[in-house]
This record gives C-alpha cells, sequence and structure tokens, in this order.
C-alpha cells in the first residue's frame, strides 16, 4: 500500500534532501542514507526510495532490493496502535498465530503493514518475556495476556470507538 | 589438463572447467537450475550434486562449484547424490502453485522435467505455501512470481551480463523477490532473453501467451534479420504462423543471448494486412495471369524504350538468391544493372567495407567478447546492432577500456569513454587517438604507403582539440592494450571513415601484432548488397535516371523506398513519372499500394535462404513453413476454417528469385534444382562466393566469405581531408533506434510502445544559445519541407549536430540526400 505523506512527513523528507549532498553520493552510502530516513520518518515510504536513487543514481529496485534484504528497514509507517503479536516458543504453542491470523483478518492488512488510515499497524515478535500469560500482545507500551480471538475484536473495536469519540469531541468544540 | 573419471569414464577437460561441464563433455547431463554456461556457478539451488568417491574432495558436492582436478572419481548416480537431489527438488517445489496446466512454461520447463526425472512425484508437504504479487513488466514478459525457485538467473543475466538495472532481486530469506520496484515496462532491450534462462515459468512470452506447448510447435533454426548481425534464433510455428522466437546458440553469433528487436521483430511475417495475391492494377488475379500481363507490358516498354529502360532494385532484405538472380536476369534481358542499397554514400560505404574486411582483421561478434580496448568509430550499438551491445559489455566486464566516437548521444549499459564530436573530425580524432598509441616505426613494415599516411594524418600534438586530453588518455591505455578493436558503423559516417577504419586497424596490428575491425552494415544482407551493386549503382541514381526520362519501369523486389529515402516527395514524384512499378513483397508498403503490378513474395520463414552478415558470414536459413495465410485469420479466431476451397489459402507467394526466374523464361522444373543453379552461377561469377560450398551444405555457423586483402585498397589519402566549415549551420542525421525505425520489426504490434516518442536531440548548449528548452515543440525548415518534434537536449552529444530517430511516426523524408545543413534561423520553436 502506498501511503500519502503528511505535512510533517513531507517536510522532513525535504529537509533530508538538503542534507544529501553532505553525505556524498557514493553507492556505499546507501544504507547510512536509508537508516538517516529511517530515524526521521520511522519508516521508508516509497518517496523516500526514489529520492535515494535519484541521488546515488542507481535504480529504485537496487535502493528497495538493499533495503528489503536488512530486517531494521520498515516500509510502512506505525501506526498508532502499533500492535505486536508475540510468536515466540510459548506463544506460538498457545496459539499466537491464530491471534496474528485474527488481527490481520480484522484489519484487512498483513503482519509488516499498516492499516490506510494508519490507526493499526502488525506485527510479530519474538518472546516478550511473560511467556505465563502466553499468547500475548503488545499494543504500544501496554502488554495484553491470555490472548483469545474475542480479545481481539473487542480490543479493535475500543480503539476505533475510542477515535470515533475523539472526533466528535473535536467537532463540538 | 586436469584427468578425471566421471561415471566409470576418462576425460582430460581444460583447467578451471567446472565438474558440471567435464560431465557434459562426456554427454552426462548433471541438472542444474542457477547454472548457466554463460553466467557461470552460484551454487543456489543444490540440484546439480554428485558424489564425489575420491580425491581432493570428498562426498557428496554440488559439481558446478568445483573444478575438476587430477584423481578425481566422480558419481552421478551414487544412491546418495540421487537421493540428496530428490530432497532438493521436493524443497524446490515445497512453494510451487503446481498450475502446470496453465503455464506457457509447461512442456519446456527445466523444474518440471527435472521433478519427473528427480523422483519427486507426490506431494508430501501439506502447509502453507508462500505467495507473491506479480507485475506488470510491459508487452513482451508475463510475470508469475509464485512459480519461482530461487536460482538468481534472471538478476545475474539481468544486471550482471546485461546491465541494466531495473529488475533484480529485493527482500531476503523466504520472501526473496525478483522483479522490479513497481509496475512497469523493463527497460532493457535484451529482456526477452529472461523467458529462456528462467528454468521455470515465471517469465514467459506473452505476445505467444496460451497459444500452445512447445510440442504442438514446429521448431525451426532461423536466423534474424533485423539488423547486420544475423543472430540465431529458433522459430516456432503453429497454425501456419510464427508465434514465437527464441534464442539459439551460436559459439561466432550471438552465443546465447538475442535482442528483443530480433526475438519479437518477426510479426510482420503472419500480419493479416499482408498480401496474398498476386495483383494487377489493384485487382486480386491468378499468379499466371499477373506474369502474363507483366512479361507482355515489359516487352512494351521494351520496344518502345529499350530494354534499358527496366529498373530492377532489390535491397539489403533479399536472401543472396533473390540478390544474384536479380542479377542474372536484368543480365540475360539486358535491363539496366540492378541497383540494392538506397544511395550513392551508402553504397560506397558498403563497398569500401567489404572490401577492407581483411582476413586478419575481420572478428566475429563473439570475438568482440575477448577485446580489451574497444574504439567505436560513428555507431551507436545499442540502437543500430544491440547484440553488439551486449558483446561489448561482456569485455568492459573483463576490464577492456571502450572509448565511443559518435556525434549522437550514446548510451551503453556499461563505463564508457564517450567522445561526441561532429561526424566532419571524425577522422582527426580517431587518427590522433591511433596515432598516440602507434609510434612511427611500428607502420614501417606495411610499406612507402603507410609511413607517408602516417605523416599525414594528424596527431594530438599539432590541434587543440577540446577534448585534446581526453585523447591522449585513452592513446596512453592504447598502448598498453594487446587486442585492440575497432568497430565502425556505415551509416552516418563520412564516406571514407571506413576505409580510415581499415588503415587505422592496420596501423595496431602492425604495432601490437592483433587488431580487430568490426563493421556495422544498414541490414541483415547488406553484405550482399554491396558484393552485388556496382559502384556507380544505388537507388539514388535509378529515380534520377527516372527523373530524366532514361528509365521507364521499376521493379522494387522486397524493397520500400518509401520508408528511408531522404526525400519523400522527390520519390513519390519520380514514381509517378513511371509507365510501370512493378512491387515484389510481402510487407503491404506504400510502394506496393503504388504497384501497377504486385507479386506477394515468401518470408524467410516460408522459403529460407541465405544471408551474410556484416562480417561476411553466409548463413543459411532452412524453409520453417510452407506458408498461407494463418488459420487464426482463415477461420476467425482459431475456430478451423469456415470457407472450404482446394489448397491452402494465402499459399500464391512465391520467392522472389523465382518470380524474376519466371519472368525471364527460366526453365523451372524444380525449385531445388533452380534454385541450385542460381547458386552455381554465383559461385562462378561473383568474386569470393568460391569458398562457398554447394547450396544446403553450409554449417550452422556459416562461412565467412574471404575476399583477401587488397593492399592497392590501403592508405589512400581522400580520407584524411577536413570537412566543409559548417560555422553557424547545423548538421542534421537521421538515425536508427533499437525499436520503431526498422521496417520490419515496426511492423510489430508488440514493440510499438518500446519505441520512444518522435523528438529531434540537440546539443544542450546549443539549446540555452538558441534560448530553447528541452521538451520545446521544434519546426526546423528544410529546403523540402519542414520537419516537426519535440526537442530532447542532451548534455551528451556533439554540439552543432541534429540527430533525429528515423521514428516511423515521424514524417522526416525531407531532405536531399542522406543528411541535411540547417542555417540557426531555421530553427524555431513552436509557441
Ligand atoms: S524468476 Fe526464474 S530465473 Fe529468476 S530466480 Fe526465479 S526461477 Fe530463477
Ligand atoms: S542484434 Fe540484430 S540480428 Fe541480433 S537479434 Fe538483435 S536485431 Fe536481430
Ligand atoms: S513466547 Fe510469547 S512471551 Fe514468551
Ligand atoms: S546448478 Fe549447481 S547449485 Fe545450482
Amino acid at each position: 500500500m502506498n501511503f500519502v505523506l503528511d505535512a510533517q512527513e513531507k517536510s522532513l523528507l525535504e529537509q533530508i534532501k538538503t542534507k544529501l549532498p553532505e553525505i556524498g553520493n557514493d553507492r556505499s552510502k546507501l544504507i547510512p542514507v536509508l537508516q538517516l530516513i529511517q530515524a526521521k520518518l520511522a519508516y521508508l515510504p516509497a518517496e523516500a526510495i526514489h529520492v535515494v536513487a535519484a541521488h546515488l543514481d542507481i535504480s529504485p529496485s537496487e535502493v528497495y532490493g538493499v533495503a528489503t534484504f536488512y530486517n531494521q528497514f520498515r516500509f510502512h509507517p506505525p501506526g498508532k496502535n502499533a500492535v505486536k503479536v508475540c510468536l515466540g516458543t510459548a506463544c506460538h504453542v498457545k496459539g499466537g498465530d491464530i491471534i496474528l491470523e485474527n488481527f490481520e483478518r480484522k484489519l484487512e492488512i498483513k503482519e509488516g503493514e499498516t492499516t490506510a488510515d494508519r490507526e493499526f499497524s502488525v506485527d510479530r515478535v519474538a518472546c516478550v518475556g511473560c511467556c505465563a500469560l502466553a499468547p500475548v500482545i503488545v499494543v504500544g507500551e501496554t502488554v495484553h495476556g491470555h490472548m483469545q480471538p474475542s480479545k481481539v475484536e473487542g480490543l479493535v473495536l475500543r480503539a476505533r470507538i475510542e477515535k470515533e469519540k475523539q472526533e466528535r469531541e473535536k467537532q463540538q468544540k | 589438463m586436469p584427468k578425471l573419471v566421471i561415471d566409470d569414464r576418462e576425460i582430460d577437460v581444460a583447467a578451471r572447467t567446472k565438474v558440471i561441464e567435464a560431465a557434459a563433455q562426456l554427454g552426462i547431463w548433471i541438472p542444474r537450475f542457477c547454472y548457466h554456461p554463460a553466467l557461470g556457478s552460484v551454487g543456489a539451488c543444490r540440484v546439480c550434486a554428485v558424489k564425489f568417491i575420491q580425491g581432493p574432495v570428498k562426498g557428496v558436492q554440488m559439481s558446478c562449484m568445483i573444478d575438476a582436478q587430477d584423481n578425481m572419481v566422480v558419481s552421478t548416480t551414487d544412491e546418495e547424490a540421487v537421493d540428496f537431489r530428490r530432497h532438493v527438488i521436493e524443497w524446490l517445489m515445497l512453494n510451487h502453485p503446481h498450475d502446470c496446466p496453465v503455464c506457457d512454461e509447461g512442456g519446456h520447463c527445466l523444474l518440471q522435467d527435472m521433478t519427473v526425472a528427480g523422483g519427486h512425484g507426490l506431494r508430501r508437504y501439506l502447509g502453507k505455501k508462500r505467495t507473491y504479487t506479480d507485475q506488470y513488466l510491459g508487452p513482451l514478459l508475463q510475470h508469475e512470481m509464485n512459480r519461482c525457485i530461487h536460482c538468481y538467473r534472471c538478476s545475474r543475466f539481468y544486471q550482471e551480463f546485461s546491465g541494466f538495472r531495473d529488475l533484480g532481486v529485493m527482500r531476503s530469506a523466504n520472501q526473496t523477490y525478483f522483479g522490479r520496484y513497481e509496475n512497469g515496462v523493463l527497460e532493457s532491450p535484451f529482456s526477452g532473453n529472461l523467458s529462456d534462462i528462467c528454468p521455470t515459468g515465471v517469465y514467459t512470452d506473452k505476445p505467444s501467451r496460451f497459444f500452445g506447448r512447445r510440442w504442438d510447435y514446429q521448431r525451426c533454426p532461423s536466423i534474424c534479420i533485423n539488423c547486420s548481425l544475423g543472430c540465431h534464433t529458433v522459430a516456432s510455428i503453429k497454425y501456419r504462423e510464427v508465434k514465437r522466437q527464441e534464442a539459439r546458440f551460436s559459439e561466432a553469433v550471438n552465443g546465447y543471448f538475442i535482442c528483443d528487436r530480433g526475438r519479437y521483430g518477426f510479426f510482420y511475417a503472419g500480419l493479416e494486412e499482408r498480401s496474398r495475391q498476386a495483383m494487377v492494377d489493384g485487382k486480386e488475379v491468378p499468379f499466371d495471369q499477373a506474369v502474363k500481363v507483366l512479361k507482355e507490358k515489359i516487352e512494351e516498354i521494351g520496344r518502345g524504350q529499350g530494354s534499358e529502360a527496366i529498373a530492377c532494385v532489390g535491397s539489403a532484405r533479399n536472401s543472396i538468391e533473390t540478390q544474384a538472380m536479380l542479377q542474372h536476369v536484368c543480365q540475360l534481358k539486358g535491363w539496366a544493372n540492378p541497383s540494392y542499397l538506397m544511395d550513392r554514400a551508402i553504397t560506397k560505404k558498403v563497398k569500401s567495407a567489404i572490401s577492407r574486411l581483411e582476413p586478419e582483421l575481420v572478428v566475429s561478434l563473439r570475438q568482440v567478447e575477448a577485446a580489451d580496448f574497444i574504439m567505436v568509430f560513428g555507431a551507436d550499438p545499442i540502437n543500430e546492432a544491440p547484440m553488439l551491445a551486449l558483446a561489448m559489455r561482456q569485455a568492459r566486464r573483463d576490464g577492456a577500456e571502450i572509448a565511443v566516437l559518435d556525434p549522437r548521444p550514446i548510451s551503453l549499459p556499461f563505463r564508457f569513454t564517450h567522445l561526441p564530436v561532429v561526424l566532419d573530425d571524425l577522422s582527426l580524432y580517431a587518427s590522433a587517438l591511433i596515432k598516440t598509441a602507434v609510434g612511427r616505426d611500428a607502420v614501417k613494415e606495411l610499406g612507402q604507403n603507410a609511413t607517408e599516411f602516417y605523416d599525414v594524418i594528424p596527431d594530438v600534438a599539432g590541434n587543440s582539440y577540446p577534448v585534446k586530453e581526453q585523447i591522449s588518455n585513452l592513446g596512453e591505455k592504447l598502448r598498453s592494450s594487446q587486442r585492440p578493436l575497432i568497430v565502425c558503423g556505415t551509416e552516418i559516417v563520412r564516406e571514407t571513415t571506413p576505409q580510415l577504419a581499415a588503415d587505422l586497424a592496420l596501423f595496431l596490428r602492425a604495432a601490437k601484432g592483433q587488431a580487430g575491425l568490426f563493421y556495422l552494415m544498414p541490414g541483415a544482407n547488406a553484405f550482399g548488397a554491396g558484393l552485388f551493386s556496382r559502384v556507380e549503382d544505388s537507388f539514388e541514381k535509378t529515380v534520377e535516371d527516372i527523373e530524366n526520362g532514361a528509365v521507364k519501369a521499376l521493379v522494387l523486389i522486397e524493397n520500400n523506398p518509401f520508408w528511408q529515402f531522404p526525400n519523400r516527395l522527390r520519390l513519390k514524384q519520380a514514381l509517378d513519372q513511371l509507365d510501370l512499378i512493378v512491387v515484389f513483397d510481402y510487407v503491404n508498403s506504400v510502394a506496393a499500394q503504388k504497384a501497377h503490378v504486385f507479386f506477394p513474395t515468401t518470408t524467410l520463414f516460408e522459403s529460407g535462404g541465405v544471408f551474410i552478415n556484416q562480417e561476411g558470414r553466409a548463413q543459411a536459413v532452412p524453409q520453417a513453413l510452407t506458408g498461407g495465410i494463418p488459420i487464426a485469420q482463415t477461420g476467425g479466431g482459431d475456430h478451423p476454417p469456415r470457407v472450404y476451397g482446394l489448397g491452402i489459402s494465402g499459399f500464391e507467394a512465391r520467392t522472389a528469385w523465382q518470380i524474376l526466374a519466371e519472368l525471364a523464361d527460366l526453365e523451372l522444373h524444380s525449385e531445388e534444382k533452380l534454385r541450385s543453379k542460381v547458386w552455381n552461377w554465383m559461385i562462378e561469377t561473383i568474386p569470393g562466393f568460391a569458398a562457398l560450398p554447394p547450396i544446403g551444405e553450409l554449417p550452422d555457423d556459416g562461412i565467412r566469405i574471404e575476399l583477401g586483402a587488397q593492399p592497392s585498397a590501403r592508405f589512400s589519402m581522400e580520407g584524411i581531408t577536413k570537412g566543409e566549415d559548417l560555422a553557424e549551420k547545423f548538421e542534421l542525421i537521421p538515425v536508427e533506434w533499437t525499436f520503431g525505425t526498422e521496417e520490419l520489426s515496426a511492423h510489430c504490434e508488440c514493440l510499438r510502445d518500446l519505441a520512444g516518442k518522435p523528438c529531434i536531440f540537440m546539443c544542450r548548449s546549443d539549446a540555452e544559445d538558441l534560448n530553447l528548452t528541452d521538451g520545446d515543440q521544434l519546426s526546423i525548415e528544410l529546403d523540402r519541407g519542414i520537419i516537426e518534434a519535440k526537442l530532447r537536449a542532451e548534455n551528451d552529444m556533439a554540439s552543432g549536430t541534429l540527430v533525429i530517430p528515423r521514428h516511423k511516426d515521424l514524417d522526416w523524408q525531407k531532405m536531399d540526400n542522406g543528411r541535411a545543413l540547417v542555417p540557426k534561423g531555421r530553427i524555431k520553436k513552436i509557441t
């Protein structure tokens, strides 16, 4: 999915562009440049891939090829509710994959992706250190233990209702 | 020379031969996916495992990764190795979608063969399969990533071998993806090779999609006639239609690959608008009647004006048989001497290139790869002869230095030095370059003439070239090279440049003991056309003869001057003056529509023939099909024909030489006899053909026509005069593009979108001087009309030059000859 950059991201990217000449345009600068962008934007949007390709005079496929080789780069913006589903040994045994699948289905995205409204992102992680509560997920900073499909439903619904409420309040003001 | 034993048989191989190749030399075919002789080994697929029983390595190992060594004993049939390979196939098949029934690769799929042969018949894995999203890659290839087995052949070919970067590997581990960053047309003009080298159905041929399995096709070796290199192909025919072409290995010419112009440039052969019936005054008539009418008409003109008033024009796409028969018939009938090439300049250039291809200098396309310093004089490889660019890239990968002297904006898939010089200065710079690297003493052995010539040609010191420094740097490198090569174009260069290129090659050879010379020519059989043409004959002269009334009847044999004659209006007026226009052709051209008498001829697929490529290699093409209208057309779709009759519809076409023979009343007892008769006549009368074997006995890689060295042609001083001073004028040169300018491939629907938009190139600094910017719509006023197109300003081209691709959608034919001079004031921006 291609996300439209918001105003802040756009200006950050513009800032980065002005910095690029200092870094130089040798091919070996590819990873440092990608890291810089990710540090500022938290992910590598499609626009950034093209910016980097133009700067280093290589094809976008090469930039993307290198970026996707490493686990450290993200291609989707983090969601407001960043869901991390644990698939460590204990959680896996307790059906963590079912939880993940529930999120994927409910949110209509795949793991590693973000919903179009940027409300949710879903990632898998390995053991968050509270195996006794398996299966476990972490949303933002909050740990949710003993997950069940019905809880997934509840979580997503709660977040959406919360959002609607906020929006209503904003309008009333 | 390591000596080893494979499957109980001993073999000696060259050092550094991989075991997989050593086995192949014994006729043992070890399974492989990632290994390819042109791409080398990477050890990615693990399916070439064999057991090393004795010697320096032991156990199950990859035969593509290990060099053959002394004392090795290898078994390809060892139980452990066979079991290993079976498991490899099984894991490669884990994620495979099992969609063979709807996959176009099925039937010639390496993965399918290996799966069956390897003994993995039943799926045990019941888990989820990984899936990918496919991409749109343009009109030539279909992408189906789920079938991928991650052998890396595609990215290695695309990036390493051919030097294009927009397709490659992305992601890692279980998600590894082969494709582009986003949907889009592949940029490489060699992309079609992906369908040949991918061992499974990830890239399949798009125009022939869902038309048939390999075994449904009649497959026949052929060669490409879309440029002068003559690459080898395999034509696949089904339902009376050429449907697909693949690359065919040739040791001497193209190696394993071909370009996309060649691969997809055959659709002219099956076009619906192709005329299949003889015609008189626009009405279809039986063949014999057309012959009768034509004979009468010709006789009548002969009686009135003399037989000299009948002029025949062949072309560079005629087979040798047609060219020879034309010559023969014109002599027999006392018609004017035939011409074959478009204008005087090109005839002269082609003829001098032919005569200067001395046996010690000439190299084949494959040998280009071995050069360590390549100088290109007035040629644009990727646009004029794409496979040359691929061969040059291989040389470059081996460290060769490459310098291109050409006014055009040249783009090549590797690093090279471009000296954008105007055509008039090309010989100056070329000489200076050679002179920096070759000392006067070295050329003494070539005789008095050579030293005199050496003294006259300019060197760097005497002139203040803007690129002086580049020339001396290059000269420095040229001096230390051992296998230098000169590539010389014949299309846009001055008449004397091919001569000079040969002289300079001789200098290099004298200095280094070895040097190559490689010309490009305007057409698949331009070499033959040049051999048969007299220096004074060209279509240009024929037009003059029409204008002055000497010629009253014109016979065009597989030639459409409207495609390339630089002055369209003049051509039209000349043709209007004629009493009789006769066209023999297999494309429905503008000329064909003007014909009073038209004869359909056969394509090379339908008749075969011999073509001589630019290095003088005579190559035979066998007949691949008997002709007739494709069933898809007679039946309306793929339905069997709805109208029944005797014979095959559209079967009237004959070879051009057969029709000529009929006109001359040559005995037509059998086609074969007649063919060998012309052939023998040709061998006897044309010098250079003497070495040819009887017809039908040309070896697969052809035979090089050797004309021998002609010392008298060497070192003529005419080549080194400096050209006219163009001062305030631009020289406008019409040029070729990979797609969209060559006549046969321009008829192919699938290549249509690959040709760029019509445009005019101009050096950026010139554009700025004239207050023009990239993208402006320009009008260029010539003496014969106005050319309009978008401006493309380029940094890297000669100042003072305008370059116009002869794009089929651009009305460019408004010049007196192959170039025009344009005063600055005549270039305007249209607002
Ligand atoms: S796409 Fe084909 S050639 Fe490329 S890695 Fe996959 S199987 Fe190999
Ligand atoms: S390089 Fe020329 S001869 Fe070879 S395939 Fe391409 S067009 Fe045909
Ligand atoms: S495995 Fe999930 S918290 Fe340890
Ligand atoms: S062919 Fe040897 S590992 Fe693939």
